[in-house]
């Protein structure tokens, strides 16, 4: 009798030969190294990934004005990946282009209708750079627009010329106009850097203030107040000292940034909260502004007054907001950021009552501009959730593809060499019952079965857990193996050891355990192995048609997200080839990887494979 | 006991096994936690007025006991009888005969195609074992065979209908069919073809792979037996000996697959004609279940693969006496 370090011992001597001889085989080791780098990819999700794919939302808890959902989304929908830039066939930058209208005038009852009014360009102005008639008689003149033309608000390819110059010029003259546009890839960029203002030299070193009466003003950094006490802008006005004389008092801090693209972003989003503390019935207004430096002209986003004082209010001005757009013009975004310019972002503090004492406190105070890129791989159309990250996504369902395809596979191999054990050795009605279930089993379309138990519990629990996809992949795939463990125990049933260890008094328990278990064990490994990428494929399957745990992200459910959004219908499958192709590769190298692994251990394992050197 | 005992359990197993497939098919439909077919005249409360509703669970016999819906549904199912399509109203078989031919001539084609290509180039892999040619052709079937069917589908549409423009990426003939039905059979023929290369190609990629895999190892199984050695010491041709006495005496098992492969064809392949929009038997199926449950299909569809099944299993039993006289029934 063998003692239990003696077994021990030889058990590791067995599998340091199995770990040796899968190494010898190229396909083993391959197999091998791919398991091993989704196994830590999935294990270090939370380190790799860089965001949270299951809630997309900038720190949440810290712009309580987004109260649900929880802050302000990570990026816009549908962002092509950042490393775009880096490709030299994207275009980045302006390009010149020049438009040419011939000038006439129609008169209709006596009165002058000219065409050069409303000039219509082709691209989006991102600069004007000038306009300028060629007469008849060849001489030229620059034109002058009637307002600042890239920022037309009614369109954004609009130059509009007044209307007494146009109705002068004569018949035929050339109107040419030069102008830029760009294109560009643009980048999520967060406008403040220290919103929480925990630092007072970050404060002074970025922020500036105007105000009407400089002597009146106290604005400093506060390190004690804030939002959860982190500090703030703390503004204080002496309305006391107030001697009647100016009109409007009030003062605007403001934090200067550059905008580096030629090409405007997606969306913005600004943030605030503000408290007021004071003595007398007094209120405020807060308005926030987007200033343009190099036109010198000033963006009005949204207007909040302050009526109440002591706690904390927080308010948002996004560019989809009706407020936002009203003020503007249809897309905010393209109308102030058409190209790259010093800009600021301001928050203008007025004071209608003039007369009183006020001590303002702002805080969080945020302006992000989506950019049109995000991430390794980009963001998805974010629907019903907002956008998520793609690579996080995928880095997350490694976990969802491994755990399901490693747990069915074990589970329906512990089940099938269980089940295929008892009816090869007991035999008689039980392995007649065993078998017929098993017929019974086989006989059944797996898939479609799947998709209607699936949507039965669905309809019935109203969600899907991953649990449920195992439970099935576990009930309808032990049936293979057990056939084949019973058929090998049948031909061992019947060899001389087996009745050796009959007539020396071994019981069905000790010979199923000590004689049968050890034979047909390596079939266990390559059973396993070659299960897993099965489970791992139906899964996703499943999850492709909708069938999967909406609440978990799995390479399927990527998938599926592409299906229904339609862009590959509208936009095709190239243009976001990021979207899909990473999760089927995934999945595909997955399931691979454990195919050769098994077809390894297969051709190590089995005898009859083995080869003769 | 000899070849009629054996036949007579094997037919006793059968029938045993279809009234088995029906209980089941019985029990997901009517005993499952949420009862899809309650769920389904449920959900129609409230949009028709009382009568008629009464008149559905009548109709679906929800009324009666449900020993008594049992009885009723065996016997339905054993004349064939699966009832009406709940959406069109026409009886089932009506509902299943265009799709039923469609998934045929997809199915049918493709698996023809992987079973012939898959065996003889199984039978090369085997007998070139070890080599390079052998070493490339497992890997490439073992990557086909693991890659999600509609990875293959995407990369075959973008390809061949986006970039290519040779075939359409969709549907099952051409759409202006609807108005103007083909004149002449050339025409038909050309047309149903085009729609039927790309699905049948991704169906014919996925599969493949399996077909080697599989006769490689039933190759490998018998290729060191001695009578091959015998063969080869008889001075037989190589060719002779791989196809005459190798793979025949380890055609067994491909047998039994190439049934079982033939028996699941009209459950049809519901990833694939749900990407390829094609209207066969896994579109119909995956229609009955989503976006509206229409039972009556489902439980047609389940009930007559399983049967198909059944029946391609016993003739390939049968089929085995022929093929290998070693066989001995009992």
């Amino acid at each position: 009798m063998a003692t239990r370090k003696a077994r021990t011992a030889f058990a590791i001597k067995r599998f340091k030969k199995l770990v040796k001889e899968i190494s010898q085989s190229k396909r083993g080791t391959l197999g091998v190294t791919i398991i091993a780098f989704f196994v830590l990819l999935a294990i270090f999700a939370p380190v790799i990934a860089p965001y949270d794919p299951i809630n997309p939302w900038k720190d949440p808890g810290q712009y309580p004005a987004y109260d649900s959902p929880p802050g302000p989304k990570l990026a816009e929908k549908l962002c092509v990946p950042s490393w775009y830039e880096y490709i030299p066939w994207v275009h980045k930058g302006s390009i010149e282009l020049k438009e040419s209208f011939i000038s006439y005038v129609v008169v209709i009852d006596g009165q002058k209708f000219p065409n050069v009014t409303n000039l219509y360009l082709t691209q989006r102005i991102a600069k004007a750079q000038k306009i300028e008639a060629f007469f008849p008689n060849g001489s030229s003149r620059e034109l002058v627009p009637v307002e600042e033309w890239m920022h037309n608000p009614a369109d954004l390819r609009r130059v509009t010329l007044d209307w007494q110059t146009a109705e002068n010029l004569p018949d035929s003259t050339r109107v040419e106009v030069t102008y830029l546009t760009g294109t560009d890839i643009t980048k999520t960029m967060e406008v403040v850097t220290d919103y929480k203002f925990s630092s007072s030299e970050t404060f002074y070193s970025k922020w500036q203030n105007k105000t009407s009466h400089p002597e009146l003003f106290n604005i400093k950094h506060n390190s004690q107040e804030g939002f959860e006490s982190g500090g703030c802008i703390e503004i204080t006005y002496s309305g006391s000292e107030y001697n009647a004389s100016a009109s409007e008092v009030n003062t605007t801090v403001f934090v200067p940034f550059g905008y580096a693209h030629w090409a405007p972003p997606k969306s913005f989003a600004t943030h605030f909260s503000a408290r007021i503390e004071t003595t007398t019935k007094t209120n405020v207004t807060v308005t926030l502004w987007l200033r343009d430096e190099a036109l010198g002209k000033s963006f009005l986003l949204s207007t909040y007054p302050i009526t109440s004082k002591g706690t904390y209010f927080h308010y948002k001005a996004v560019s989809t907001g009706n407020e936002t757009k009203g003020n503007i013009g249809e897309y905010p975004e393209r109308i102030i950021f058409p190209r790259p310019a010093n800009m600021s972002f301001a928050l203008s503090v007025n004071f209608p009552n003039k007369e009183n004492d006020v001590t303002v406190y702002i805080d969080n105070v945020q302006c992000i501009l989506y950019g049109n890129s995000f991430g390794l791989l980009g963001t998805d159309n974010g629907s019903p959730f907002p956008p998520r990250d793609i690579f996080s996504t995928l880095v997350y369902g490694t976990r969802v593809s491994l755990v399901v395809g490693i747990l069915s596979a074990l589970f329906s191999t512990v089940i099938g060499l269980f089940l295929g054990l008892i009816s090869g050795y007991v035999g008689g009605t039980v392995d007649e019952t065993v078998m017929r279930f098993a017929d019974l089993l086989l006989v059944l379309p797996t898939l479609p079965l799947f998709i209607v138990l699936i949507a039965v519990m669905k309809s019935t629990y109203g969600l899907v857990s991953m649990w449920n996809i195992i439970i099935l992949l576990t009930f309808f795939g032990w049936m293979g193996f057990s056939r084949t463990v019973r058929s090998m125990v049948l031909s061992i049933r019947e060899r001389p050891f087996i009745e050796a260890a009959k007539a020396a008094g071994g019981g069905k328990f000790y010979i199923i355990t000590k004689h049968m278990i050890p034979n047909v064990f390596p079939l266990v490994y390559v059973t396993l192995a070659t299960s897993v990428p099965g489970a791992i494929v139906t899964e996703a399957s499943l999850s492709w048609l909708g069938l999967g745990d909406p609440s978990i992200p799995s390479w399927g459910k990527v998938l599926y997200d592409f299906n229904v959004s339609g862009i590959a219908v509208t936009k095709g499958l190239i243009e976001y080839w990021f979207w899909i192709f990473p999760p089927c590769l995934a999945i595909a190298i997955l399931a691979t990887a454990f195919i050769l692994l098994g077809f390894a251990l297969d051709e190590i394992l089995n005898p009859r494979l083995r080869q003769r050197r | 006991m000899g070849l009629r005992g054996y036949l007579a359990r094997r037919v006793v197993y059968s029938i045993i096994l279809i009234l088995a497939v029906i209980t089941v098919n019985f029990l997901i439909f009517s005993m499952l936690p949420g009862d899809p077919m309650a769920q389904f005249v449920a959900g129609m409360r409230g949009h028709i007025d009382e009568e008629r509703y009464a008149q559905l669970r009548k109709h679906f016999g929800l009324d009666r006991p449900l020993h008594e819906r049992y009885l009723s549904t065996l016997g339905n199912m054993l004349i064939f009888n699966f009832g009406n399509d709940i959406i069109s109203g026409e009886p089932v078989f009506d509902a299943m005969r265009t799709p039923m031919l469609n998934t045929i001539l997809l199915m049918g084609s493709a698996e023809i195609i992987s079973i012939t290509l898959g065996i003889l180039i199984g039978v090369i892999a085997a007998y070139k074992r070890g080599g390079i040619l052998d070493t490339t052709l497992v890997t490439s079937s073992l990557v086909t065979y693991s890659v999600p069917i509609f990875f293959v589908g995407w990369i075959v549409i973008l390809v061949f209908a986006v970039q290519l423009h040779w075939f359409p990426s969709g549907l099952t003939s051409p759409p202006g069919w609807v108005r103007n039905p083909p004149v002449n059979v050339l025409e038909y023929i050309v047309g149903r073809l085009r729609y039927i290369v790309l699905p049948a190609f991704t169906l014919f990629l996925f599969t493949v792979g399996g077909w080697i895999l599989f006769t490689r190892a039933c190759i490998l199984e018998t290729i060191n037996e001695d009578y091959v050695l015998t063969a080869r010491a008889k001075g037989l041709k190589e060719r002779t000996v791989l196809y005459k006495h190798v793979l025949k005496n380890a055609s067994l098992p491909i047998i039994t697959n190439v049934a079982l492969a033939a028996a699941f064809l009209i459950s049809g392949a519901i990833i694939t004609e749900t990407l390829f929009s094609y209207n066969g038997m896994g579109l119909l199926t995956w229609h009955a279940i989503y976006p509206t449950p229409n039972l009556p299909i489902l439980q047609a569809v389940f009930y007559l693969t399983a049967l198909l099944v059944i029946i391609a299993n016993f003739i390939a039993d049968l089929l085995y006496g022929v093929i290998d006289p070693r066989v001995r029934y009992g």
